[in-house]
């Protein structure tokens, strides 16, 4: 069950600022105004990158009570939020889960997942689900 | 359990015109569906897909005004067939 009040969030990491605040729009509409969807993406002047500052902060801001699932774009996205991990006390880590999932689909099912009241955990498995939903 | 835990019950409902069961619809579709612990099922197109899964869902493509059949089995299946079958056609 989910602990402290509201649903769990989503923190979306990626290398493309416009991925990243596009797919919180499209997560958001489809999963409704309960699921609080946190953008972070791009490099910290707004050109293709991470911004492993901002994701530390994304992810420590959402450490407490329901808690977040974190979804990763490729190859440094995964690193600074590995960074980040570092940084995290396990009472911190408690309250994240990172999914192993493709980010728009797992982000649409982590979303609608968490607009069901599910866990952090429960919410990152939805995500990746998504690896063996077909598309076709 | 009861000896009625084994039920399978079998809607058909219609999406209104115009409302596909895409984005916002698709979401409030699922989440209506995840409070039941029956299985649920829904069909259109020739495909059926897991109710409880917005991916599933999504890749159904069910226009507004195709036909729904919503299959459910499990110790709450006609309360889950019925309330998404009312659900359906209130989506907007």
């Amino acid at each position: 069950m989910v602990e402290g009040n509201g649903a769990v969030s989503l923190i979306l990491v990626s290398h493309s600022a416009e991925i990243a605040s596009g797919l919180a729009e499209m997560a958001g509409q489809i999963a409704g105004p309960a699921v609080r969807i946190v953008a972070a993406g791009g490099a910290v002047d707004g050109s293709l990158g991470t911004d492993g500052g901002r994701v530390l902060e994304a992810l420590r801001a959402s450490a407490h009570g329901a808690g977040a699932v974190v979804l990763v774009d490729l190859g440094s996205s995964v690193l600074s939020v590995r960074a980040a991990i570092n940084e995290l006390t396990p009472e911190e880590l408690e309250h994240l889960s990172v999914a192993d999932a493709p980010l728009v689909e797992g982000a649409i099912a982590a979303a609608v997942a968490a607009s069901t009241g599910c866990s952090h955990a429960e919410a990152a498995r939805a995500a990746e689900e998504a690896r063996s939903v077909a598309k076709l | 359990m009861s000896p009625s835990s084994d039920v399978r019950v079998e809607r058909a409902v219609c999406l209104p015109a115009g409302v596909a069961l895409h984005a916002r619809p698709a979401g409030s579709f699922v989440r209506a569906a995840s409070v039941f612990a029956s299985e649920i099922f829904v069909s259109a197109n020739g495909r059926r897909a897991n109710a409880k899964s917005i991916l599933d869902i999504l890749s159904l493509g069910a226009e507004g005004g195709v036909e729904l059949v919503i299959d459910a089995s499990g110790p709450d299946a006609a309360e889950a067939a019925d309330s998404l079958a009312m659900l359906v056609p209130a989506l907007a």
